[in-house]
């Protein structure tokens, strides 16, 4: 009869199955998205698009604003007197395609933009990619200027990938690869064809809160110019993402953004503006 | 000597059979142990923070576990954070980001008991029963007492009821700034459809 001891000490403890052994029991029901979210709280970092895609369906709006340079001091009350503004939507087709349109008060400039991602971020792949496909309509341009002057030349191309990976919960990075098409240019001066690679990242200081950087190195940009590089600051309010920022290149267009900086840090030039999107 | 040993044969035999016999008993206990475990794996939760005349803050999974044992009445539940849908895309972004913090506390928990249950007095129309326990969210445990109606179910049970939450209970921050835009207490509806 003590053999008998051995199954009946079993049969005891299969009674004692406890709430939580219940509880482990659903563990294993579930398998969850492994998907990074929120690498980025806006689709901009500063300037630069990040790897943010809107939801199907969702449509941004956009009010960004570039100040005169700082440099002028109270003359131009630090620029704000000078105020270049975009105004555009992003409407996304699918949470992988977004198409956008914005008007640019610098050169009148008219912006497409086809914004795709290609991967995401997940347990067995490191890296968020993006596509981003920029055609700018330089509509300032004018025929007594240019007797030549046809559509086509109004037409500048910019192509990017966008690379990022959220490091930690506050730290993401990113990497921009990058290639512009000019039709009209001045062979004494510049390229048709610009190539420029750089990035930036951001940190989070509060939930709500966070702060952006990046740069781009343009390889065939004239000595005049100068590589633009900004600093922002993201502020999260509810259905708002509002950006701070400061940078030394003024344009809020691709092209304009990455040939034509014209501020220098180091002498005090440098413009302040902000982006506001709001979610509809 | 050749019918003697077969005797001692025998009577090996015959303890061997008991043990077998006991074993058997457990196996059928267990397993019929298991079958009175009711689950599901998609049971419904739903919640509602709208205050009047300011956007809609609803969300609903489709996807809760649930498990209930018919015999002691122990009944437990998750729900993956993620795993909840809004409407609006940028708000589930912040649910998650910002309020439950999802990456940090991926799920939340129910482990609990019916008070008095009995799966024989359940009929098709629905009884109320008790159900207390330890309700998990946000990394935070708190003891409920929360009323849940049972009714018959094809091959089961269906259990549904209605609770409230505070968040500040489970040390969800919500800034000052979205205050007035987010109900104080957090209605709860949950459905599951309990089968074998």
């Amino acid at each position: 009869m003590k053999k008998i001891l051995v199954p009946f000490c079993l049969f005891l403890v299969t009674l004692a199955y406890s709430q939580d052994d219940l509880l482990k029991s659903l563990d294993s029901t579930q398998t969850e998205e492994s998907y990074s979210t929120a690498t980025f709280k806006a689709l901009q970092l500063v300037t630069l698009q990040t790897t943010k895609m809107p939801a199907k369906k969702e449509f941004y709006f956009v009010v960004s604003h570039r100040f005169g340079t700082v440099k002028d001091g109270f003359d131009s009350f630090f620029g704000l007197d000078n105020a270049t503004t975009k105004l555009g939507g992003i409407y996304g087709v699918t949470d992988w395609l977004a198409v956008s349109l914005s008007r640019h008060t610098l050169n009148k400039m008219y912006e497409t933009g086809l914004k795709y991602r290609l991967a995401r971020q997940n347990d067995n792949f490191p890296l968020d990619i993006v596509g981003y496909s920029v055609a700018d309509i330089n509509t300032f341009l004018e025929k007594d200027q240019y007797p030549g002057l046809e559509f086509k030349h109004r037409m500048t191309y910019v192509q990017q990938l966008l690379i990022s990976r959220k490091v930690s919960e506050k730290f993401s990075i990113e990497l921009v690869p990058s290639f512009l098409h000019k039709n009209l240019y001045n062979p004494d001066i510049e390229r048709d064809n610009q190539f420029s690679f750089g990035g930036g990242g951001r940190y989070k200081i509060t939930k709500r809160l966070s702060v952006n950087l990046e740069y781009m190195h343009n390889f065939d940009k004239p000595d005049f110019y100068k590589n633009p590089l900004s600093v922002g600051l993201d502020v999260e309010t509810g259905g708002h993402v509002f950006q701070l920022i400061f940078t030394n290149s003024q344009s809020m267009s691709e092209s304009g953004y990455l040939t034509n900086a014209s501020g220098d840090w180091g002498k005090g030039d440098f413009f302040f503006g902000f982006n506001l999107y709001r979610v509809f | 000597m050749e019918h003697r040993w077969s005797k001692r044969k025998l009577i090996i035999m015959k303890k061997s059979f008991i043990n077998f016999f006991a074993l058997l008993l457990v196996i059928v206990a267990n397993t019929s142990g298991f079958a009175q475990k009711l689950i599901t794996k998609s049971g419904n939760i739903k919640f509602q923070a709208s205050m009047p005349s300011y956007e809609e803050v609803a969300a609903e999974s489709k996807s809760v576990s649930a498990v209930l044992d018919q015999t002691t009445g122990d009944f437990a539940s998750l729900v993956l954070i993620k795993g909840f849908r809004f409407k609006v895309a940028l708000m589930e972004e912040h649910f998650n980001e910002n309020y439950m913090e999802s990456e940090k506390f991926p799920k939340a928990t129910f482990k609990g008991k019916i008070e008095d249950f009995d799966s024989s007095k359940i009929t098709n129309s629905p009884k109320n029963f008790t159900l207390k326990g330890d309700l998990t969210i946000h990394g935070k445990t708190k003891a409920v007492s929360v009323i849940v109606k049972i009714s018959k179910a094809p091959n089961g049970v269906n259990a549904i009821g209605t609770f409230e939450a505070k968040p500040e209970d489970f040390d969800i921050e919500i800034p000052s700034l979205v205050r007035k835009k987010i109900a104080d207490k957090i209605k709860i509806n949950y459905n599951f459809l309990l089968a074998k």
